[in-house]
């Protein structure tokens, strides 16, 4: 059979309202505004309605004559569960849940009795089906695969700039390190120089130190001075140095009188104390009028040492002279008892 | 009470109060069509089961949306049942994961698992309609298993046939305009 002139112009004329109406019906339309469109028609045009219901009872008509296939009986269980489940979710709006999407497509199909009832033609198709899904299935799972392949690649790449950098990082700390070591390591030679310079010196202190032990028990006021002089501490005592003549037994002395200038130390050991009311006094003789340089004491084993300013070179004097006189009482000559004296020449 | 004597939309009223009973005695009475016309479009018992699940969930749950303008009842549950079952049917389209099998495969599908009463009236049933569809013209049963059973859209079949896209609204609407004819006709008759 095929469509007569009449059929076809008997929809040429069609109001526009009811263009779509038999797509909606039959579930044709293309977009979602098409749908809304007409069902706003429906709800607002008692005409549009009308050829609605009418359009729909033959639409009813089709699924009605499909012949009946008895579900599983599970299928009705799974239903009155999830309903229930959804009643005591209902308060809190829960998404919808869905548990026969969760088991696997060959369990639901082995369990159902459709495929043990169906004719044979239509098992084919849906072994045939099935497999489709199935290699389908697997087609997703490898593309699914394949994007967590990608994300992970991408994960991986990313790790890898971080770790790069993470490590350019550490290679700049470790050189700023290395080079504040460097400039540590500088610091610290040079206050091992110094410390090595120290403990010379310290050394070398301890040499003196030694000498001047030595100097003093020996009670050699010129060895000490000489050693200084070899450190260049006291030069100015290393020559001229002039022996004493002791008057008295048991004493004797040394002068010692800077080269070039006017400095000089008197030294003087083994002079018994003087009487009470007494000092001694050290002279200048033979140039002029005796010159009286200083009132001294001396210790308890009679030593004593005096530096003091000569008023000419020691050579413009003939001697030396150590008196008793008495304290604060000194003359322009010697009057006390001579201890000690000496030439100069 | 006894649900199975309630009227369809006594039911939905009961459903609409989340009477669990109600459901099930809605599922009992229309669960193996609307499980059939899935299996009918889709060919897959197993995505039957969850279209099935889905559209009686969606009336446990949107029941007291229905309205009498939206049509009959049974108009309301199949085009619930028809839409999710496109919408599935044009989801695997789409990732071309099946091929349904032609046309006629699906007219020769045998009902299973039901009385020998049920399996009579609905052969009766699927009679009438073939009868019917077989006395419209060819394009138009064509448009008619594209679209209904085959979830093209209307360009879709205009695109397959290539026909005009208003040849193609204008056979839809002439053929569901016969088969009510035809198919009130052979029921008026058979009653």
């Amino acid at each position: 059979m095929t469509e007569t002139k009449d059929n076809i112009e008997s929809n040429e004329n069609l109001d526009p309202r009811f263009e779509n109406l038999a797509s909606y019906v039959l579930g044709a339309l293309d977009h979602a505004e098409e749908r809304s469109a007409v069902e706003n028609l429906i709800e607002s045009d008692p005409e549009v309605q009308a050829e609605f219901e009418e359009l729909a009872e033959s639409a009813d008509l089709l699924a009605i004559a499909v012949p009946p296939v008895e579900p599983p009986a599970e299928l009705k269980n799974r239903i009155m569960e999830m309903a229930g489940q959804d009643s005591a979710n209902a308060s809190i709006q829960q998404a919808t849940y869905e548990p026969a999407r969760q088991r696997s497509w060959w369990q639901r199909a082995f369990q159902s009795g459709f495929a043990v009832s169906a004719a044979a033609a239509v098992l084919v198709v849906v072994v045939g089906s099935a497999l489709g899904y199935q290699n389908n299935q697997l087609g997703n799972e490898i593309d699914t695969l394949r994007a967590n392949l990608a994300t992970e690649s991408v994960v991986v790449a990313n790790l890898q700039t971080e770790l790069s950098t993470t490590l350019t990082d550490s290679e700049t700390r470790v050189a700023t390190m290395k080079s504040e070591m460097k400039v540590m390591e500088d610091d610290f030679g040079a206050t091992t120089e110094m410390v090595v310079h120290q403990e010379e010196m310290v050394s070398e202190l301890a040499v003196v130190n030694n000498a001047l032990r030595q100097a003093l028990s020996d009670q050699s006021w010129l060895t000490y001075v000489a050693m200084k002089e070899d450190y260049q501490l006291e030069s100015w005592l290393a020559s001229n140095t002039q022996q004493v003549t002791a008057t008295e037994p048991t004493a004797s002395g040394l002068i010692a009188v800077r080269g070039v200038g006017n400095e000089a130390v008197f030294q003087v050991h083994g002079l018994q104390q003087p009487q009470p009311g007494y000092a001694y006094t050290l002279w200048l003789m033979g140039n002029g009028d005796p010159r009286p340089v200083a009132q001294f004491e001396v210790s308890g084993i009679g030593s004593a040492t005096i530096a003091f300013l000569l008023p000419e070179p020691l050579r413009f004097y003939s001697s030396v002279l150590v008196t008793q006189e008495r304290v604060n009482g000194i003359g322009n000559d010697p009057t006390g008892t001579m201890v000690l004296s000496a030439q100069t020449n | 009470m006894n649900y199975q004597g309630l009227e369809d939309l006594e039911l939905l009223a009961k459903i609409s109060e989340k009477d669990r009973q109600a459901l099930a005695a809605l599922y009992d009475r229309y669960g193996r069509r609307v499980f059939a016309l899935a299996v009918r479009m889709l060919n897959d018992p197993v995505g039957s089961e969850e279209v099935t699940q889905d559209v009686f969930m969606s009336v446990w749950r949107r029941g007291a949306s229905y309205t009498s303008k939206k049509g009959k009842f049974t108009t309301w549950l199949f085009s619930i049942a028809h839409n999710r079952t496109i919408d599935e049917l044009r989801k695997r389209r789409r990732d071309r994961s099946r091929e349904n099998a032609d046309i006629d495969d699906h007219l020769n599908i045998q009902s299973g698992d039901i009385s020998p009463a049920d399996a009579a009236v609905a052969q009766s049933e699927y009679a009438k309609i073939r009868a019917a569809m077989e006395k419209l013209p060819v394009e138009q049963k064509s448009v008619v298993e594209l679209s209904y059973f085959k979830g093209l859209t209307q360009t879709e079949i205009a695109t397959k046939t290539g026909q005009p896209l208003g040849t193609v609204k204008t056979r839809m609407r002439l053929a569901l305009k016969k088969l009510r004819t035809a198919l009130s006709a052979e029921m008026g008759a058979q009653a």
